[in-house]
This record gives C-alpha cells, sequence and structure tokens, in this order.
C-alpha cells in the first residue's frame, strides 16, 4: 500500500467511525471518537486476509438461499435481480472488489440479526459474552469489545475489574488468544487439503514428504500439535491410495508387454472399482465441505460444517478398506494366478463382517477366470491358459506319455480353497477328457460333461461358478469325474480290450499257454543255439508262426495274434541264440499308456527269467529220453566184462540220481512260479480290474500286478544274489544235460561196438539208432580190438563219473546256498517255496544248520 | 470523471443500497458507499464488518432509539 492510498485509507476509516458514531465530523478530538478510530485501525490491521474465496456468485447465492429460506421469496428474486444488475456494471466508475461489497452486506446482515438475538443478555451481563458462538469464534475482536465496554463503563457506573468473576474473564482471553496463536490456518481449509490428499493430490499445506513417507502439514504452518497428528492420521488414506492406484496403473502399462495374467487383470478391475466407490464418497464430502457456511459469524456451529474430526468418522469405513487394498497390493505384487488368489484368500477368513464383505466381493472378481478355466477344464478338456496361471500345467508329449506326462499340478498356483484332493480330481478329469481326445479319438466325452453338469446342477455356460460355491464346484467337479472316468474305463475294457490283451500277454509272454510255449521250445531251440549274430529274426518270425499255428492259440483273436513279436536283444560276443531270444507283444495306442516301455521292459525281464526256466525244464525232459532206462539197453550190457558192467551201472545210477535231484528242484521252482506267482497275481489283479474306478486306478492294479511278480518271481532288487545263484543252477543243469548227453552217447557207442558181431537183427537196431545221434563220431574205437574197447570203456566211465561227481558236489553246494537264502528273503512266499522244495525235509536234514 | 464512470457509480451505488435495505444491514447511503471505497482499496471485508459491527454495538446501548440512518430511504 502505498502512501497515497494509505492516507486516503485513513480518511475514508474516519469518515466511516464518524458516520458510524454519527457525531460531528468537527469533533474529533473526543477521546471516545478517538479510541473508536484507533480500535477500527487495529482491527483491520489485524485481518489481512478474508477466510473465503474471492467468488461473487457463489455469496449472492449463498445470500439468496437464505433470503429464500426465511420465507423472503420475493426479496430473494428482488435481490438476484439487484445482483445481475450490479456485477453487469463493469468498466470505470463502477465497483471493482464486487464479491468484497456482497461479503461485506452479507456478514453485517448477519450480525444484526444475531446481535438483535443476543442483545438484551449482553446488555444485562455485560462481563462476559458467554453464548458459545462468540467463544468459538474466539478472535480479538471480541476482548476488544469487551475492553472497550470495560472502559466505557467506568464512566463512573460500576468497576467491573474487582468482580471476581473477570479471573474467569482473563482467563478465558488468555485461552483464546491462545487458540488464536496456534491456528494460523482454519479447520475448513485443512479439511479441503486433507480431502486433496486423500485424492492423491497435494493440498495448499499438507504435502507428500518423501522422507517421512507419507503426507504431513508443512513445519511452516502453525497448528497445534493435536491438529497436527489428526491431519497426518487421516492423510494415511491418502497414502494408502496412492500405493493402490499406484499399482493398477503400473500393472495396466505393463499389461500388453509382460503378462499379468487374467487373474491379475481381474484383480485390478475389482480394485478399480473399488476405487470408484471411494472417489464418489470423496465427491459427496467435498460438496459437503464446500456448502456455504458463514465463517466469522458467530452461527458458525451449523450443522453440515466437515470437521477434521468429522472426517475421521467418514473415513473410518474407506481407511478399513484402503488398507486391505494396500495390504493385498504389497502381497500380490509378485504372485499371480492362482497363488494371488491364494493369497488374497488367506485375507478373507476374518471376523469383521465388512472385511468378509470386502473381501468377498473382491475374491469373486478375482477368481472368476479360475473358476472359469476350471470349468472348462473339467467339462471341455481346455486348458485356456495363456499366461500360466492355472493350478494344471500342460506340456506337450507324446500320445502314450500324455496320461503320466501331459499334465501335472502346479502347487505354487493352487489356491488354498481349493484341496489338494480336489485339485488331483480336477486334473485327472480334464487329463481323461484330453486322454479320450487325443488317444482314444473318442467323442462321447461331451456328453458325459454335459451330463455331469445337469446333474450338479449348474450350468455349462460362463461364468456359472465363482468363489465362495466350492461346494457347488466340488460337486460338479465329482459328477464329471465320476461319469468321464467311467466313460473313458469303458471305452478302455470295451473297445480296446484291456482285459484281452493283459490275458493275451500272460499267456504269451508269461508263458501261461503250455501247448504254445512247449512247440515254440522244439522248434526254436536249435536255431537259438546258434551263436547270436548268426540269428536271422526273420526266420524266428516264421518259426513264431509256425508254432502258433501248430498249437491252441490258432484259435486266439487275430488282432493278439498280430501283435506278438520276436524280438531280438542287442547281444555281444559270445552270446547265444538263447541269450537274445525273446518275444515281444505290441500294445499301441491307446494301451501303450498302460503298457509303457518300462512296463514292456519289465515282461521282457519276466520272459526272459521264465523262458530260461522252461528251457532248463525242457533241457531236463529231453536228458529223461535218453536217460530212460529200457530192456533193450539193459540187455545189452549183459555181455559185458564184469568189472566194466559194475561201473556203467554206478555211472548211469549217478546220472540218473542226479537228474532226479534237478528235477525235483525245478519242477517245484515251475510250478510255483507258474501257480503261486503268476496265478495268484492275475487273478488279484482281475478282481482291481473289476473295481476300478478310473484310469488311475487301472494303472495302480497293474502296477501291483506286474510288482507281485517281479518280487516273488525274485527278479527284484532285494533278491538279486538269489537270483544270480539261480541262474548258476540253471548253467549247471544245462551243463548236466551236456553231460549227460555225452555219457549216453558213450554208452551207445560202446554197445555199437560190441554188437558189431552179434545177430543181424541187432544190426538194423545200432544203425538205426546211430542215425537218431547226430553227435556221435563213430571211428574212434573201430579199429580197436575187443579188450582195447573194453578197456576204453572202462577209463570213459571212469572219467564221466568223476565229472558227474564234480557236478553233483557243486551242484549241491549251490542248491544249499540257494536254499540257505530262501528265508532270509522278505517276501513271504518264498518260504512256500522252500517248503515245497524241502518238503520231506530231505535237505534240512541234510544240513542241520540250515 | 467523466460523467459515464460517475454515472456508473451512482448506479452501482444505487443497486449495493438496495440490496443492504433487502439484506437489512441498516447502513445509510453514504456509510455504504465509504464501505464500498474502502473494499475498492483491498481491505478485508471481514475486518470492516467487524468494524461496523462493534462501532454499531457500542453506540446502541448509548442511544437506546434507532439510528436515524437506518430509517433513511
Amino acid at each position: 500500500m502505498d502512501e497515497e492510498e494509505q492516507t486516503k485509507l485513513i480518511d475514508l476509516l474516519r469518515e466511516l467511525v464518524v458516520r458510524l458514531l454519527s457525531q460531528n465530523p468537527q469533533d474529533t478530538t473526543n477521546p471516545n471518537f478517538q479510541n473508536s478510530f484507533r480500535y477500527a485501525l487495529r482491527i483491520l490491521s489485524s485481518r489481512l486476509t478474508p477466510s473465503i474465496a474471492p467468488d461473487a456468485a457463489a455469496i449472492a447465492e449463498s445470500i439468496k438461499r437464505r433470503l429464500a429460506t426465511q420465507g423472503n421469496s420475493s426479496d430473494a428474486l428482488t435481490f438476484s435481480d439487484l445482483f445481475t444488475k450490479f456485477s453487469s456494471k463493469t468498466g470505470p466508475g463502477s465497483v471493482n472488489n464486487k464479491w468484497a461489497v456482497l461479503y461485506l452486506l452479507k456478514i453485517i446482515s448477519d450480525d444484526r440479526k444475531s446481535v438483535k438475538n443476543v442483545i438484551s443478555s449482553s446488555n444485562l451481563l455485560p462481563n462476559l459474552g458467554l453464548n458459545e458462538s462468540e467463544l468459538s469464534n474466539g478472535s480479538r475482536v471480541l476482548n476488544g469489545k469487551e475492553d472497550k465496554k470495560m472502559s466505557w463503563r467506568n464512566n463512573g457506573v460500576l468497576l467491573v475489574n474487582k468482580d471476581p468473576e473477570n479471573l474467569r474473564d482473563v482467563a478465558f482471553r488468555e485461552y483464546v488468544n491462545l487458540v488464536k496463536e496456534e491456528n494460523e490456518v482454519s479447520e475448513e481449509v485443512l479439511v479441503r487439503d486433507v480431502l486433496y490428499c486423500c485424492q492423491g493430490i497435494d493440498g495448499k499445506y499438507a504435502k507428500f514428504d518423501a522422507t517421512v513417507d507419507g503426507y504431513v502439514l508443512s513445519d511452516l504452518v502453525k497448528v497445534p500439535r493435536a491438529t497436527r497428528v489428526m491431519v497426518r492420521k487421516l492423510c494415511e488414506l491418502g497414502w494408502l491410495f496412492r500405493k493402490v492406484k499406484s499399482y493398477i496403473s503400473e500393472s495396466m502399462d505393463r499389461f500388453p508387454a509382460e503378462d499379468v495374467g487374467t487373474v491379475g487383470q481381474a484383480f485390478c478391475a475389482a480394485l478399480q472399482d473399488e476405487l470408484t466407490e471411494y472417489y464418489k464418497l470423496l465427491a459427496v464430502l467435498e460438496a459437503q465441505a464446500m456448502n456455504p457456511i458463514p465463517l466469522v459469524s458467530e452461527s458458525a456451529n451449523s450443522g453440515n460444517y466437515l470437521s477434521l474430526r468429522r472426517l475421521s468418522v467418514w473415513f473410518a469405513e474407506p481407511m478399513v478398506k484402503m488398507r486391505l487394498m494396500a495390504v493385498l497390493v504389497d502381497k500380490c505384487k509378485v504372485l499371480r494366478g492362482g497363488a494371488m488368489a491364494g493369497a488374497i484368500h488367506l485375507h478373507a477368513q476374518h471376523g469383521d463382517q465388512l472385511v468378509h464383505e470386502f473381501m468377498k466381493r473382491l475374491l469373486r472378481r478375482v477368481c472368476s477366470p479360475l473358476f472359469e478355466m476350471v470349468r472348462s477344464w473339467v467339462l471341455e478338456g481346455e486348458l485356456e491358459d495363456i499366461y500360466a496361471e492355472f493350478f494344471v500345467v500342460g506340456q506337450p508329449v507324446k500320445a502314450e506319455s500324455l496320461w503320466r506326462e501331459g499334465y501335472r499340478l502346479h502347487s505354487g498356483m493352487l489356491p488354498s480353497f481349493i484341496s489338494q484332493s480336489l485339485a488331483q480330481r480336477i486334473l485327472r478329469t480334464g487329463k481323461s477328457i484330453n486322454f479320450l481326445r487325443v488317444c482314444c479319438d473318442d467323442r462321447g466325452w461331451a456328453d458325459a460333461g454335459m451330463e455331469a453338469a445337469t446333474a450338479a446342477g449348474t450350468t455349462t455356460r460362463r461364468g456359472g461358478l465363482g468363489y465362495g460355491e466350492t461346494d457347488a464346484l466340488e460337486s460338479l467337479v465329482i459328477e464329471a469325474a465320476k461319469r468321464i472316468d467311467k466313460h473313458l474305463l469303458d471305452v478302455i475294457y470295451n473297445r480296446y480290450k484291456f482285459k484281452e490283451h493283459c490275458l493275451a500277454i500272460k499267456r504269451y509272454l508269461l508263458l501261461g499257454q503250455g501247448d504254445f510255449v512247449q512247440y515254440l521250445m522244439d522248434i526254436v531251440g536249435p536255431e537259438l543255439s546258434e551263436p547270436a549274430n548268426t540269428i536271422s529274426s526273420f526266420k524266428l518270425a516264421g518259426l513264431l508262426e509256425t508254432a502258433i499255428r501248430s498249437s491252441n492259440a490258432q484259435y486266439d483273436d487275430p488282432d493278439i495274434l498280430d501283435r506278438l513279436r520276436v524280438k531280438l536283444m542287442p547281444h555281444g560276443t559270445g552270446d547265444r541264440g538263447w541269450d537274445v531270444f525273446s518275444l515281444e507283444y505290441d500294445a499301441r495306442v491307446p494301451l501303450d499308456t498302460l503298457f509303457t516301455e518300462s512296463v514292456m521292459a519289465r515282461y521282457l525281464r519276466i520272459f526272459n527269467f521264465l523262458w530260461k526256466l522252461r528251457r532248463v525244464e525242457h533241457a531236463l525232459i529231453g536228458a529223461w529220453k535218453t536217460m530212460k532206462p529200457n530192456c533193450i539197453t539193459s540187455h545189452s550190457f549183459t555181455k559185458l566184462q564184469h568189472a566194466v558192467k559194475l561201473q556203467l551201472l554206478s555211472t548211469l545210477r549217478r546220472c540218473q540220481v542226479l537228474w532226479n535231484e534237478m528235477n525235483h528242484f525245478v519242477t517245484n521252482l515251475q510250478y510255483y512260479i507258474m501257480f503261486e506267482v503268476l496265478e495268484v497275481s492275475w487273478s488279484h489283479f482281475s478282481n482291481e480290474m473289476e473295481a476300478a474306478k478310473d484310469l488311475d486306478d487301472l494303472l495302480a492294479a497293474h502296477e501291483k500286478y506286474l510288482h507281485s511278480i517281479f518280487e516273488k518271481s525274485l527278479l527284484g532288487e532285494r533278491s538279486q544274489s538269489l537270483y544270480k545263484s539261480l541262474f548258476v543252477l540253471f548253467d549247471l543243469i544245462l551243463r548236466f544235460r551236456s553231460h549227460a548227453d555225452r555219457l549216453y552217447e558213450g554208452i551207445h557207442e560202446l554197445q555199437a561196438r560190441t554188437m558189431e558181431s552179434s545177430l543181424s537183427s541187432r544190426d538194423k537196431n545200432k544203425s538205426s539208432r546211430q542215425k537218431n545221434d547226430k553227435y556221435t563220431e563213430p571211428g574212434s574205437w573201430l579199429s580197436d580190438g575187443r579188450k582195447a574197447v573194453t578197456q576204453r570203456a572202462g577209463e570213459f566211465l571212469r572219467n564221466m563219473e568223476q565229472e558227474l561227481d564234480a557236478l553233483a558236489k557243486e551242484y549241491t553246494s549251490l542248491l544249499e546256498g540257494f536254499l540257505a537264502q530262501l528265508p532270509v528273503q522278505q517276501h513271504v512266499d518264498l518260504k512256500f517255496l522252500l517248503f515245497r522244495l524241502d518238503f520231506t525235509e530231505f535237505y534240512s536234514r541234510l544240513h542241520p544248520i540250515v | 470523471m467523466d460523467p459515464e464512470a460517475a454515472r456508473t457509480a451512482r448506479e452501482s451505488l444505487d443497486l449495493a443500497f438496495h440490496m443492504s435495505n433487502i439484506l437489512d444491514t441498516g447502513l445509510d447511503r453514504h456509510t455504504l458507499s465509504v464501505l464500498i471505497a474502502l473494499c475498492d482499496l483491498g481491505v478485508n471485508p471481514e475486518a470492516l464488518s467487524a468494524v461496523v459491527k462493534e462501532l454499531q454495538r457500542e453506540r446502541s446501548p448509548s442511544t437506546p432509539m434507532p439510528t436515524p440512518t437506518s430509517s433513511m430511504p
């Protein structure tokens, strides 16, 4: 203000005071006038800025509304008319500060009304204006007035200074001064600031402070500590809001580039909706705060005044929600998909009804993509999961491993409101559908899915399920699983004849079809004695065909016989045909899911074992054929020398005993394998096959079947040593067979030599026998005389007997070892084998230690 | 001051005086004009109103009868 204006202002003010006091303008020396003038100056200098925004139209509107509410509608109309005219006056000579004039009029008018109301009381009790409005206003004006009044009354009426109540007056004054000093900013401005802050915008005084990480009133503003704390508390909402908002915008910005995921998007959308609600509330509050409230006048305690305290009440509920959201945002920053839903679900377990409802609403939105995935997976087998959010993960695999490896549960993505068993069921149902579709080329599952949906009472539409309906989901899944599993098993049993194939495998690979095995052994035997690298698999395939045709197997289903193949395993040097030959069963899609390569490899091992056992048995039977004592042979020996004859007989006896022992072992082992192992396991398996409810059950049953065969046939891990000693035994038996053959060749040769001089009828007999013996080497003894023949025979028999003795000794010790190991095995069935082998307690008596 | 401006000023004062009467402020025309001038000088209207109120109230106990200015048209 420059000097000229200053003097002008002084003059005007003096004029005003004079006018108001209705005194003679010349009488400016009157102390009363001087006092009033100084007082007026003080008032003016104490209030430099108005507390409201300079908006003429708003003030006029407020005046008009009040006139109207007081019943003076005609006044209101006139006033608005006048105001329009007044505000249209522009240019030189018009009033510049129109809003100030209006505001002035309004306040004066208000003041007059209130003065009228209190005037009588203040006249009678001049000590203190105790009405609340004056107190709450608490300005110096009051004090000034009181001072004036006092001094003015001092003219001799009474002295109030001595009044004891004046102490109270002083105290009040001090308090009011204090309040005034502290409150540099009016509360209403603070409220507006807080409202701004809560939208994440800096207010005039309350600003975001990065160091404190929150909205605070700047230190320069002078307000009481309580107000500061309160503002700080209220602005927490703003801080939370910023957090949530930034999360939403961040994930939305990131969306096309990175995969936020459908669940993440749903979460953002739900948060956004909550924020919209919040905005609505803020808008309402702001409108309420903007309501024109008289600010200086004593009627300030009107109803819609929005104080900080009221604000704190209004903010109580949004604060809870916003806090929750902020916590969720914090939690979910790194999570996605099912994991995110699970994390949010953990927060939904809350006793507070408000929180519970809020979380439920949020979760319904968040989980809807997830439930949709479950629905389409269970009913249609579709894996609509481009962001890898579902708890079922698919992998591109070959058809045969689709069931085992194609899909798996991703436990990280499994939200906790879906139990593990339910998840397994969900996984299996979808897997079954995919299995049917891909491997079985079947379309019947669609009806099953539809049926399941109607049975569970839900629609097959999208979005039929939601969070909180876990029971409905479970029943849907159970219904679907039941039907689809049943359908799948039907397809496997009926269309793909699983049972028949299992039986075929048992008959051919596990050598259950005796006549077939016998024929096969007979015709491939000579071929397999050749070295492995000279064997042609085509020839073997032809032989297999012959074996099938000549046995009862020929009446089997041609489809099954088609699948039976010869397989030669990779062979090393020195392997015989016996070592590499095996049969193979081609399972084909979709049964290769059940008969996987590893399963077939185990079948192959069982086959090899059984084949070896059969071969040993076959060899023993072959030996028996040559060893069989008959009258022809025994008769021919009568002509031998006594000593030689005795030796021959003892050797033969040795051989027979040893054979018998071996035969006992092999027969019993064979019996055990066939009846105690294969048939029993098969019977269990058949029962379980009937009871199986889904493919997993079936797989487990089959696995159990194989495992039991494996364990009981000494093929398992734990019976490795037993298995090895068994094979040594087998080899020994095969060696025995060749020895026995050589012995009998020698005997036949001897016989032939001794028969040379006998009857021509004998000749015939001998020549026919010679034809049979392919392995004889005639000529070694031919040139020698009878004596030499006898001598040689004796020598040969001695050698043979020694060898047989060694063989018998080795066999006994091996068998002993084998039998000793048997009880150590844990499998209970092996005890029966021991029992069977040692039925007469021959072995245990022989070696009581065992 | 040119006559146009003077006329505008007078009309403005008339309008303001009308409004003042409707609002029953008890101000006479002259006082109002002084107040308008003060407002134009940028004085805070709240302070002005306080001055008016205080001085009016100070006077009212000493002169119980209504001021002649308020009854003026």
